[in-house]
């Protein structure tokens, strides 16, 4: 990248070194009940403390005029908790003051008054007669209900040479970004707002704000994240930022410890019951797919998240009936929202470990399972789309390559076995989503990139000043990006769901096409001359190359700008339509995972010995970049797989610290993990590969250990206990089978 | 009501003296005080090596250092004195060459974990210094870069099967 120097020495710019003049610091003090009627708040012993300007509740945010409820689905969440708690962790207060050590001095000092409620905490639980409810408006705890129905599902199961059932389940669990949530906010005027925020969608905190303060006249800006994975997508902390510093009356600040990152959102638990009916070549007739998604306590994205259940929850297979019911339900716990590849892992184990099951019940191999059934251009998906650009048989040889010959199962000591498992994944994109871009040529014939896209380690920057490059013809090192300002940086959905490279690039595609017109324009009174453009300048109808700033100054002109537009439309509605006639996704992203483990059966201790991670990137515009981002899907993953878990106990989230939930270190892997990346050049269609490989890790791990020891885990994490107790529980069947 | 101590920290090179907080963190001292922005906290325990520094030579989290025990003693943070003008070193230039960096959140900090390592042990091979990056969490997962820029740094050859 560009800023390499930058990001090695370590100054590289983030928000976390942003300080407005006049800066106050803030500590925010949270619930400590899962669910609760909130009492009286008694702030005066915090308010007298030394250098303490203001401790502001939620009743003052009401009390100010401003609705503090916000929410990019469902307006359900409060800046700070007004007169309930949802989550053991929720903020009920926060204190300003000069310095952030009196501030988080004077917090130990408001006292909370809490009238418990009965809560509850698993997606299992939750809709159940009688369970606690979160939210009177949205009875059951529904939190969004989506049904797809595609064939004649109960004739095929009728006429099944077998049917397969078993229930999945994936556990809470976090992004853990190095860069916790950092936010500074400033209000300049009444009604001007001015806030940086480490915030992977600028726009999208920006919708939410001036919609909360009925001011069009906010200015969010974002530097570079210090990682994200889907935890800083939305609007999260900006409008507890926002209000407090409204009423504070002065520019204040916000840095949350790690416990309060666990506590402001988390991945999906999610529980998926999977019934599967096949021929007597192991062919897939039929399926019927249940996924319930924990919400936690606030819906974010959940109500339309759910419903990704039910475009991915077949896998990429030819099933042609299909019947699925995907759900969100609102829980007593941190609330869940975009995480790298959401809503999809936890499908992915379902179907292909239940798959491992049947290739194993009817003999057949695995791999040859998977490509008998496996979906091909021109098979119908279950959302009644023809398919096209599917890549999953190059992807399975390319894994089966990378990982190459079997690990031999006895070289390590008599106690451990070998296993390999491969798993492949489908998701879709976020879908209809808008991105614009705009390319501004100064005077002095420099070119500026205008683009919403943020930076957090996968190189949004450095793809796009690429893209810039290669649509004009000169050096990407003499394009010029900004610190994001959604003042001058266009619309754009969301850095998420893989969509960035794709749609920042359409757009870019456009800006420069109007842009060249337009210097066509003044260079030769053209705007069809087609000139060609290079090096930050153009080639005159008589052959001589003039640079941009000639162009603009002969023609005394300040500035030429070009805009353009990314647009795709389709995606489904919650009644299982198609919204517009389609399609369900702007294109399909196609995945896949391999990994080889070595399991002790004397202490079920799991060790991934390889691994490798594919992508379908259409066209890999930046190798390394490609292969970093497809790596850091399998290593997440593998944390995933063996050990991250958000563990609840009575209600209170139990491991919100690093050493409690652990993260794969670099002791902890293979030294070098595979990455697969399928291109298709005929056809140019550049794929984001930020979260392809992902979903398919802890499937691919799961069918490893099967492979190794023959037990099939259907509860993430495999922990050391779990898979000695599942070791356990084997060798007590077959000795029960046995005879004794 | 925190006491305050006079200390003199001889800060990458330089003496600087401040009136700090008896319990103010070394991290505290040396962003806000001292506004180096290299040094990161992030776990607040002393786990994930984001805030490393050397205190005399020696790998430290600053998040568990206490500013006070820095006094009369060197400190070393990964960005030095002067980071726009400075040249990088030869663990800093072989992690740009060779990509050792995505968020890079994580990065100024194994830079200094490498140095400590190597100004104990000069003859540190690839595996030591691994080792001692277990104490350095990188959420992206770059390790395999950042052991790509070790092995060239060492001089050693990559293992079979790797680019």
């Amino acid at each position: 990248m560009p800023d390499a120097r930058e990001r090695v020495v370590g100054t590289l710019p983030m928000v976390l070194d942003v300080r407005p003049p006049g800066v106050h610091h803030a500590v925010v003090v949270r619930s400590i009940v899962p669910h609760a009627r909130l009492g009286a708040i008694d702030v005066s012993d915090a308010l007298g403390m030394p250098g303490v300007v203001a401790v502001v509740t939620g009743q003052d945010i009401v009390a100010s005029g401003i609705d503090p409820h916000f929410g990019a689905m469902r307006a359900d969440q409060p800046a700070i908790a007004v007169d309930r708690v949802r989550y053991a962790g929720e903020p009920v207060a926060v204190v300003v003051a000069t310095d952030r050590w009196r501030a988080r001095e004077a917090a130990m000092f408001v006292e909370v008054e809490y009238d418990e409620l009965a809560f509850v905490v698993d997606e299992r639980e939750a809709d159940a007669p009688g369970a606690p409810q979160l939210h009177d408006a949205y009875p059951g705890n529904d939190c969004g209900d989506w049904t797809l129905e595609h064939g004649d599902v109960d004739a095929a199961f009728a006429g099944a040479h077998r049917v397969y059932e078993g229930t999945f389940r994936t556990p809470p669990a976090h992004h853990v970004p190095m860069e916790t949530f950092v936010a500074v906010a400033d209000w300049v005027s009444d009604d001007r707002l001015e806030i940086w925020t480490s915030a992977q969608s600028p726009h999208a905190v920006r919708t939410g704000l001036a919609t909360m303060f009925g001011t069009e006249d906010v200015s969010v800006r974002t530097l570079n994240l210090g990682g994200a994975y889907g935890a800083k997508g939305q609007i999260r902390i900006e409008p507890m930022v926002a209000c407090v510093a409204r009423i504070a009356g002065v520019p204040v600040r916000f840095e949350l410890d790690r416990d309060e990152v666990f506590a402001t959102i988390a991945r999906h638990a999610g529980t998926v019951h999977l019934r599967t009916a096949v021929d007597s070549d192991g062919r897939f007739l039929a399926r019927e797919i249940d996924v319930v998604y924990n919400a936690g306590a606030y819906a974010i994205t959940s109500p339309f998240a759910a419903g990704q259940g039910i475009t991915r929850a077949p896998g990429p297979y030819l099933i042609p009936n299909v019947r699925a019911r995907s759900r969100a339900l609102y829980t007593n716990t941190v609330p869940t929202g975009p995480f790298r590849g959401a809503m999809t892992g936890q499908l992915t184990f379902a179907y292909e470990l239940q798959l491992e099951e049947i290739a194993a019940d009817l003999g057949i191999d695995a791999l040859e399972l998977r490509r008998r059934n496996m979906i091909r251009d021109g098979d119908t998906y279950a959302t009644g789309e023809v398919m096209e650009g599917m890549h999953y048989e190059r992807i399975l040889d390319g894994l089966v390559a990378e990982l190459g010959p079997r690990p031999a199962s006895d070289d390590s000591s008599a106690t451990v076995r070998h296993g390999r498992g491969v798993a492949i994944t489908l998701k879709t994109t976020l879908t209809p989503s808008r991105t614009e871009a705009r390319l501004v040529v100064g005077s002095d014939g420099t070119v500026t990139v205008h683009a919403a896209a943020t930076e957090m380690g996968q190189g949004a920057t450095a793809t796009i000043m690429l893209n810039v490059a290669h649509e004009l013809s000169m050096d990407p090192t003499t394009v010029r990006r900004l610190a994001i300002d959604t003042d001058r940086d266009p619309f754009d959905t969301a850095t998420g769901s893989s969509r960035t490279t794709f749609s920042t690039g359409v757009a870019l595609h456009g800006a420069a096409l109007d842009l060249r017109r337009k210097l066509d324009a003044l260079a030769a009174g053209d705007v069809d001359a087609g000139l060609e453009h290079r090096d930050a300048g153009l080639i005159l109808p008589d052959g001589a190359w003039r640079s941009y700033a000639e162009v603009l100054q002969a023609a005394e002109v300040d500035e030429v700008i070009g805009d353009g537009v990314f647009q795709s439309s389709g995606g489904w509605t919650p009644e299982g339509q198609l919204r517009d006639g389609g399609p369900s996704t702007a294109h399909w992203h196609q995945g896949g995972a391999a990994v080889d483990v070595a399991v002790d059966v004397e202490t079920g201790r799991v060790r991934v010995v390889g691994a490798a991670g594919a992508a379908f990137a259409g066209v890999a515009l930046d190798r390394t970049r490609v292969d970093q981002q497809n790596v850091g899907c399998v290593i997440m993953g593998l944390g995933h797989s063996l050990y991250e878990e958000s563990v609840y106990d009575d209600g209170q989230l139990t491991n919100p610290n690093l050493s409690d939930y652990m993260i794969p270190s670099i002791l902890d892997l293979p030294e070098r993990i595979g990455s697969v990346i399928i291109e298709d050049l005929e056809h140019g269609e550049v794929h984001g590969v930020g979260e392809m490989a992902i979903p398919a890790v802890p499937a691919a791990v799961a069918a490893a250990i099967r492979d190794a020891v023959g037990v099939s885990l259907h509860d993430l994490p495999f922990t050391a206990e779990k898979v000695l107790r599942a070791l356990e529980d084997q060798a007590e069947a077959s000795s029960e089978g046995g005879g004794k | 009501m925190s006491e305050y101590l006079e200390v003199s920290i001889a800060l990458d090179g330089q003496t600087r003296d401040a009136s700090v907080r008896g319990d103010e963190l070394l991290l505290e001292t040396l962003r806000e005080r001292f506004g180096r922005t290299s040094v990161r906290g992030t776990c607040g325990i002393g786990l994930c090596g984001t805030c490393t520094v050397q205190l005399d030579g020696r790998a430290v989290s600053s998040c568990l250092t206490l500013a006070a025990q820095a006094d009369g003693r060197t400190v070393r943070t990964p960005e030095g004195d002067d980071p726009a003008n400075a040249e990088l070193d030869d663990i800093q230039r072989a992690f740009v060459e060779h990509a050792a960096y995505q968020c890079s959140f994580c990065i100024p900090g194994m830079v200094a974990t490498v140095r400590s390592v190597l100004a104990l042990e000069p003859d540190a091979d690839v595996e030591t210094l691994r080792e001692a990056l277990g104490g350095n969490l990188c959420r992206c997962g770059t390790y395999q870069w950042v052991l790509d820029a070790l092995r060239a740094l060492r001089g050693e050859s990559q293992g079979e099967g790797d680019r």
